[in-house]
């Protein structure tokens, strides 16, 4: 015989449960401290990336010996190869320009006529010679062909 | 007319990422900077573009629908759900694509600019908005909340965007979206590139169609199995 007493008619759940909100707060913590720790990293010591070189010169009297991202074009004629990196001189606009001494291996794309950010010191307070630890390059926002003019000969090469 | 459009929406999503792939490996030119390195170009804009704009902007508009009145549903909640799921894959291709990118050209896998940190923000934004969602147990707290969250989240978005503009970055600036509107990528490229954008929206629309489908069959599913929770306690009364 069915039992006509059993209320089996849905109810509403309660309004929060103090599980569910705990969780929420949880959530929200774990979320503000990841977000802190990148914005730490990213964002609240350096909004801007790097100081160009015309910056750089501005202040040189503050920056001293710090640490800092040097921003500018790489001269051409200038890159010389060395055993431990490479050194070369970056300008800046007009006739500020810094003399890069870096250590390791240079980017693939590395060459005269490029922007690049270089992290490193200057070697004294008074020296205008920046020794750098890493090289990054900057390029460009424009994506020109290669070979642009490049024609196809009769006899099928591609001059 | 309908049906057909989603009937089609499948191939013409395969046509579309075959089309770009063909074009930007074997037709396109190298550049002449980055050589055979800015292929990339025909991937991450496109997915960066997915995931800010198609992915977000989509659960931001849901979140909004829902919280108006007028509009409130649990569709536009469903929606902004799955398109927050969408999203989060595509940030991570942002991210990935940027980062393999980023090493032979740049340097360096990663830099703490405010473009890659500020999209990595975002990210792990919609890691909280996932998580929020399964903290919540009601459905409609779950829905408004998510939905509030989703709304602050999207400020960081023109952060995002603007970020190159603002501020000093290392990230490269805008080729399409420049401040004087002034195209920077030439000929077959900047087609190649604008077939690409089309390819991983239509991608966006496939993957948020199917994943729709999916929770609804989930949530039919949570239905059969209530109800059969339901019958069996009956049956229990019976004896």
């Amino acid at each position: 015989m069915p039992d006509s007493t059993i209320d089996l008619a849905p109810v509403a759940p309660p309004r929060t449960s103090s599980s569910s909100r705990r969780r929420s707060i949880g959530v929200f913590v774990v979320l503000a401290a990841a977000i802190l720790a990148l914005l730490s990293q990213g964002l609240l010591h350096s909004l801007n990336y790097f100081e160009t070189v015309d910056q750089v010169l501005a202040q040189r009297a503050k920056i001293a010996t710090s640490t800092i991202r040097l921003e500018g074009v790489v001269k051409p004629h200038t890159i010389h190869r060395t055993s431990y990196g490479a050194s070369f001189w970056v300008t800046g606009s007009g006739t500020n320009e810094v003399f890069v001494v870096s250590r390791g291996t240079p980017p693939q794309l590395f060459q005269a006529n490029i922007p690049v950010v270089v992290v490193g010191h200057f070697r004294s307070r008074s020296s205008l010679t920046f020794e750098g630890t890493q090289i990054m390059v900057k390029h460009s926002a424009s994506y020109i062909a290669q070979y642009p003019s490049r024609v196809k000969a009769p006899n099928g090469s591609v001059r | 007319m309908k049906l057909l459009a989603q009937r089609l929406l499948g191939p013409a999503t395969l046509i579309a990422m075959a089309v770009t792939f063909v074009l930007g490996l074997w037709v396109t030119p190298p550049d002449k900077v980055q050589g055979d390195l800015a292929r990339l170009v025909y991937v991450h804009p496109a997915v960066a573009w997915v995931a800010l704009y198609l992915s977000f902007g989509t659960a931001t508009i849901a979140s909004a629908l829902y919280l108006w009145k007028r509009t409130r549903s649990m569709v536009a909640d469903r929606v902004a759900h799955c398109a927050m799921e969408v999203s989060l894959v595509f940030i991570a291709l942002t991210l990935a694509t940027g980062s393999i990118w980023g090493r032979p050209t740049w340097g360096v896998w990663w830099a703490w600019d405010a473009r890659l940190t500020s999209t990595a923000i975002l990210g792990v934004l919609v890691l909280g908005y996932l998580a929020l969602r399964r903290a919540n147990d009601d459905p409609e707290l779950r829905a408004r909340r998510g939905a509030v969250f989703t709304m602050l989240s999207a400020l960081n978005v023109p952060l995002i965007h603007f970020s190159v503009q603002w501020w000093k970055t290392l990230h490269q600036g805008a080729t399409v979206f420049t401040s004087n509107r002034t195209l920077l990528i030439h000929g077959i490229m900047a087609w190649t590139l604008l077939i690409s954008f089309v390819a991983f929206s239509l991608a966006f629309a496939w993957l948020l169609r199917a994943r729709y489908r999916l929770e609804l069959k989930r949530e039919r599913a949570m239905g059969e199995s209530l109800e059969v929770a339901l019958s069996r306690r009956r049956a229990e009364g019976v004896h």
